[in-house]
């Protein structure tokens, strides 16, 4: 059966137009797997982070932990020192009294030291706050590229360049991506052979 | 050693505490704050400060562009600066000493090298 040459024209026409819109529809999953692969990306980064965090957080809380059960278990020492003390002076014994107060003055300066122990081991918070400022910018970014995928989605051929939807306004985040609470010691040798060396 | 005026610049107040108490321990009562690159310059205009502590990633205006602007500035070319950052990568030290910064300190810090660093600072 031949076809008719007015069918053969409406067939190539539906053809033409079935190919434009494949055309389109590849273009958009174009668009979409560019957002989709860097969202891709930076989830395990977010997640990282937020991880080094609780990890960090920790190791400090315990530092901290340490040193105040070492500081209420002298002050527990000096209150009974101070208690035998009084005692002695009542009963007219000072025969150790000298002794008892140097011992008493050393656990007092004990509790100094550890005391700024503790106020150096809050520098976590300076650290962990970095951290988790670059875990709020990576989500963000996400939230932007599942934006412009919307965008793109909806017909909209702004990917990079779409508005955020964020719902508040974003503050500006100052951070060090690699902040990490850890011992500088050897960070802070190299820096210093380094300074040297360039002065 | 007490005549010391020290500018500590960081946006963390937490880290403030600590540096402003650190130096007070060390014998450096004299401590002046900002929180950022701008706050520092406008305290470095009407206080007589001989001496700045600075972070890096700060907002408005960072460590790095605050030492390059003072710098630039004929009063401050020769004040003495340490900076006190979590940023340990090689360029970014190459970058501070270029910028003009006189010693530098990774974050987390102990009293004893930010004394020693002041230290070498001041002594050349």
């Amino acid at each position: 059966m031949a076809i008719s040459e007015k069918l053969y024209k409406n067939m190539q026409k539906e053809i033409v137009t079935l190919a434009l819109s494949i055309n389109e529809v590849v273009g958009k999953f174009k668009q979409l797997s560019n957002p989709l692969s860097e969202s891709q990306e930076r989830v395990p980064k977010a997640t990282e982070q937020l991880d080094k965090i609780s990890e960090q957080t920790e190791v400090a809380t315990h530092q901290m932990l340490d040193k105040v059960e070492k500081i209420t278990q002298r002050e527990d020492e000096v209150s009974q020192g101070l208690k035998k003390i009084k005692d002695n002076t009542i009963s007219g014994d000072f025969s150790n009294i000298v002794p008892t107060i140097d011992t008493l003055l050393e656990k007092v300066n004990l509790n100094s030291e550890d005391a700024y122990v503790i106020m150096d081991a809050l520098q976590f918070q300076d650290i962990t706050s970095q951290q988790m400022n670059h875990a709020a910018s990576l989500l963000e970014d996400i939230e932007d590229r599942l934006h412009s995928i919307i965008g793109v989605i909806q017909g909209s051929q702004e990917t990079e360049d779409a508005v955020p939807a964020s719902a508040s306004p974003r503050k500006e985040r100052a951070y060090d991506p690699n902040a990490d609470y850890t011992d500088k010691k050897a960070s802070q040798s190299d820096i210093d052979s380094l300074f040297s060396s360039g002065k | 050693m007490a005549d010391l005026k020290i500018l500590a610049v960081d946006d963390s107040p937490t880290m403030r505490r600590i540096i402003i108490n650190t130096l007070k321990r060390a014998g450096y009562p004299d401590v002046i704050e900002a929180s950022d690159g701008k706050d520092a310059i406008a305290k470095l205009k009407v206080e007589n400060i001989n001496f700045v502590i600075t972070d890096w990633n700060m907002p408005e205006m960072d460590g790095l562009t605050f030492v390059n602007t003072i710098r630039g500035m004929a009063e401050y070319k020769s004040l003495p600066v340490l900076m006190v950052t979590t940023r340990s990568v090689k360029d970014d030290i190459v970058e501070a000493l270029k910028a003009g910064v006189n010693n530098y300190i990774v974050k987390p810090f102990t009293p004893d090298t930010l004394k020693e660093k002041i230290q070498q600072v001041l002594n050349g």
